[in-house]
């Protein structure tokens, strides 16, 4: 097997497969996202400089392939009627929760939910930052922004959580009265 | 810890508590897939493409086959299969000659003599596919990288235009752009590039501008675009530093690297060349690597095996083993002593080009071939030495 590819899966393939996982929400789909992320590193390897770390290298590419992924998931008569905007955009899906988050407490369930209502920069920002831990330096590294755009889509990320996890408190609490009346 | 209300610090709480995703396939698997997968995308385009160009061939070559009487019968029937593409070449490396001496009588009297390149190309049946100095006559080489149809690599291809006076290299390269054949040539369609080249004499630099709505910041396309600007500037300029703009703007905008406003052409030496198939054809472009190498007995070494992940294919498997590789004075010494198997055909006359492109990446002007067991492969006299080309992949665009 490469060395090259043997150091960076070593290294870095669950925490991109994690980050590419909750960005499109599917495994399978994960799984092949995390291979076109290997096929652009060896095919742009040697133009890494070592300004940013290679994990945050990575997980840039790894979010340009996520990208390009939604892009091709909205077909070519959309793309060629619209531009698309990513900072506004949200792309709902419906995918089945796998095993991992369905046996954790109730609330992971539904910040995991709420998740879908963000766009794709809120969710890149918040997977890096609370999963990936990467501190707000990092995540502009990773993304190509400024501080202060990380820091701004952090905050209004929260806000869409905040709102739905509101909304599903609303929505869980009535039929939680609902089946209490029932019975 | 149901609640109504959360405040910002619980929210953080509970997205650190989100579980771990694991891919649990096995890196061995992972890694088959990533060779794999480069390998099938796209795959029903290029058979059509080939079919097509097979089909053209056929019809142009089929009146020169019978007319030929360079060729021995028994020989032509022998090596049918292959002798098709060699012919392609053949016949193009003679009609961009013939391009070359229409368009300047001075040119096409220096010339002449080279006509009788093509008895002899015939009779060895294999073809030379870089440009040697003694072919360029006053004409101007320029090399464009057109990346592979997966968008993996940049593969040099080189043309020969007639040199004009009072047009600039630069002006030569532009004007030449729309009229490459990638397609044709089994390649991604990816020139003309949507912006203009202008040279700044006064700092040696190239301007590259910018459409306001162009695409090449994103994804995808980012990290070719930007090799292709060095490389194809790198190739055909002495200029150290591209300067970026947008509709006369300073920089241009990219998705990974941010807004950039100056490119410097770091000229990266060193490669080793590998042979580049492109689907349904036998007939490999030589391609340099993307790693640089220490010295030429690693990048030979390099060279003895495949990069299934970019899709190159060994080079030098027909020249193993390769003896007594020694440098003196920018003369590249080497014994095929124990070869008794040397065979003069076109994989061997391929693999020799990719090892004189390899010794010009380390700065050799010439190979000179030790304990052959023959005389010839291809039109390469191995009893002297041999030049290094001037560029690789020789492709005409008339």
């Amino acid at each position: 097997m490469d060395s090259v590819f043997d150091e960076l899966y070593q290294k870095y393939h669950h925490d991109v497969f994690q980050f590419l996982f909750y960005m499109v929400r599917n495994k399978e789909h994960a799984e092949d996202l995390v291979q076109e992320v290997y096929i652009r590193v060896f095919k742009s390897y040697q133009n890494f400089e070592g300004k940013s770390s290679e994990k945050t290298w990575l997980f840039s590419i790894a979010r340009n392939v996520a990208i390009d992924f939604f892009r091709k998931q909205k077909g070519w008569k959309e793309k060629l009627l619209e531009k698309f905007d990513w900072s506004t955009n949200q792309v709902k899906d419906e995918y089945p929760i796998p095993e991992e988050i369905t046996v954790q407490k109730e609330e992971i369930l539904w910040i995991y939910k709420c998740l879908e209502f963000c766009t794709m920069d809120q969710r890149a920002v918040i997977i890096l930052r609370y999963l990936q831990d990467l501190s707000i330096a990092e995540t502009a590294k990773a993304l190509g922004w400024t501080e202060s755009k990380v820091k701004t889509t952090q905050h209004r990320s929260l806000k869409v959580l905040k709102k739905q996890m509101e909304l599903f408190y609303e929505k869980e609490g009535l039929t939680s009265e609902k089946v209490r009346v029932e019975r | 810890m149901k609640k109504s209300e959360w405040s910002d610090r619980e929210l953080e709480e509970l997205l650190r508590l989100m579980p771990k995703i694991q891919d649990h396939r096995d890196p061995r698997d992972i890694y088959q897939n990533v060779s794999l997968k480069k390998r099938k995308t796209k795959s029903w385009m290029l058979p059509g493409i080939a079919a097509a160009a097979a089909l053209f061939l056929f019809f142009i070559l089929a009146p020169k086959l019978m007319d030929s009487t360079n060729y021995s019968h028994d020989k032509t029937q022998e090596q049918k299969s292959s002798g098709n593409q060699k012919m392609k070449i053949a016949d193009k490396r003679d009609t961009s000659m013939i391009a070359l001496q229409k368009d300047d009588p001075a040119v096409a009297k220096e010339n002449s003599p080279k006509t009788v390149d093509k008895p002899e190309l015939m009779s060895t049946n294999s073809t030379k596919t870089a440009i040697y100095d003694e072919e360029v006559g006053d004409g101007t080489v320029l090399t464009y990288w057109i990346p592979d149809p997966d968008v993996q690599i940049l593969i040099p291809v080189s043309i020969i235009v007639p040199a004009a006076e009072d047009t600039s290299r630069l002006t030569l390269f532009n004007e030449n752009m729309a009229n490459l054949k990638e397609k044709e040539w089994g390649l991604s369609d990816f020139y003309p590039l949507d912006l203009t080249r202008e040279l700044y004499e006064e700092n040696n630099s190239i301007n590259v501008d910018v459409p306001e709505n162009h695409q090449y910041g994103l994804g995808s396309m980012e990290p070719i675009f930007i090799n292709a600007l060095i490389n194809d500037i790198s190739s055909n300029s002495i200029s150290n530093k591209i300067i970026l703009t947008t509709n006369g703007q300073p920089g241009i905008d990219f998705e990974r690297f941010g807004k950039q406003e100056n490119l410097d052409i770091v000229n990266k030496k060193n490669h080793a060349f590998f042979f580049y198939y492109p689907k349904g054809s036998d007939y490999p472009f030589l391609t340099p690597s993307e790693d640089s190498y220490k010295d030429i007995n690693t990048a030979f070494n390099a060279m003895q095996t495949d990069k299934p992940v970019l899709g190159l294919k060994s080079s030098l498997l027909p020249l193993q083993p390769l003896n007594d590789v020694t440098v003196i004075d920018r003369t590249l010494y080497v014994s095929f002593k124990g070869h008794s198997d040397l065979k003069d055909n076109q994989l061997t006359s391929s693999s020799f080009e990719a090892l004189l492109l390899t010794a010009k990446e380390f700065g050799l002007e010439k190979v000179i071939v030790k304990d052959s067991p023959i005389t010839h492969i291809g039109s390469f006299d191995l009893s002297k030495e041999n030049k290094v080309p001037v560029a690789p992949n020789l492709r005409t665009i008339q």
